[in-house]
């Protein structure tokens, strides 16, 4: 009987001797960005996505990087979101937030969910009524759950707020370039 | 046009180039056509040469300022007769004053001053519509002004 030949399954692909690996990255986690002295309950400028031009108060720095800042909702629309540092203008304009609670709020707050996830893979064809009845509880009450934490961490900003006059309007409002503004000459 | 501004002794010039560009001085001493010795005890600038193109005439003159005094002599001719203070209240002064105060406005106050703006402008209007229909046909001459502060 002939000796079991030991065989090497070859894929289809395999790493040529002389391939160059271009880019290693080295460090397996993102490292947070260094916060240029942006300071939590300071009026930040958005610049990009929906909100653009919206004034919004920054809370904190999460973990990604990435600035956790609200509206608050109430005021602007906006809810709580996070945002790349680099697409934000700071203004010098800052809220008094010693009693907003954003501790619970991180990274996870922000996944998509399971049932996000599938209802998008159906793709353009998938339509709210097609979620089951199972589905649309769960949806509902992860997003009363959304809209409690934006309840009750708006609360104690919005009163805080409300201390100084016209910060109110002023976050309500969009920052606007005009013609003869100098954005490069302007103070934030 | 008369000729007003002299280049001389005692008068009180505002610098346009340079690093001491904006601040008040007394020309102490002219070299030639086109440089003089200037003093700025009081405003900070330097008792230094300076070329003429450099500096604007303004209508004040420092009372006892003599030729190639020293910086002790303009102090005390400064504290009895102060044409500084004086020129800071001419119109001219203060427009750079409020251009420099706008420059300084942060985006909440630029807000802030657009809505007092709007303010200012409703109370005027309903103010000049009233003088209107009590006076028709008269231009009035009195408009009451609101009480808002304009930046």
């Amino acid at each position: 009987m002939p000796a079991k030949k030991r065989t090497v399954r070859i894929g289809n692909w395999y790493k040529s001797d002389d391939e160059k690996v271009h880019f290693v990255r080295k460090r397996k986690a993102p490292r947070p960005a260094k916060l240029r002295k942006i300071v939590p309950g300071q009026v930040l400028i958005l610049l990009s996505g929906r909100f653009q031009g919206k004034r919004v108060v920054f809370l904190k720095q999460l973990k990604s990087g990435l600035l956790l800042v609200t509206g608050p909702f109430k005021i602007n629309g906006v809810p709580l979101k996070r945002v790349n540092s680099a697409y934000v203008i700071p203004t010098s304009t800052k809220v008094d937030v010693t009693g907003v609670n954003a501790n619970q709020i991180d990274d996870d707050y922000f996944k998509r969910t399971q049932a996000q996830r599938r209802k998008n893979e159906q793709g353009f064809w998938a339509k709210r009524g097609e979620l089951t009845a199972e589905q649309q509880t769960a949806e509902k009450t992860r997003l009363d759950g959304k809209r409690n934490t934006q309840k009750s961490v708006d609360a104690a900003l919005i009163t805080a707020i409300k201390k100084t006059q016209l910060l109110k309007q002023y976050l309500g409002a969009r920052f606007t370039i005009g013609k003869t503004t100098r954005p490069h000459e302007l103070v934030f | 046009m008369g000729l007003g501004k002299f280049v001389e002794v005692g008068r009180v010039v505002k610098i346009n180039y340079g690093p001491q560009e904006g601040k008040l001085a007394t020309i102490i001493e002219i070299l030639n056509d086109k440089r003089v010795l200037i003093d700025g005890p009081t405003t900070g600038v330097q008792r230094q040469v300076i070329p003429i193109r450099r500096l604007t005439l303004t209508k004040f003159n420092l009372k006892g300022a003599t030729r190639g005094a020293r910086t002790g002599v303009i102090t005390k001719a400064i504290k009895k007769n102060d044409p500084f203070t004086q020129y800071q209240n001419t119109i001219a002064a203060k427009k750079v004053a409020k251009k420099a105060l706008r420059a300084k406005l942060t985006d909440f106050d630029r807000f802030r001053v657009m809505i007092l703006r709007k303010r200012r402008s409703a109370l005027l209007s309903t103010q000049l519509k009233a003088l209107r229909k009590n006076n028709a046909g008269g231009k009035s001459a009195a408009q009451a002004k609101g009480g808002n502060k304009k930046k």
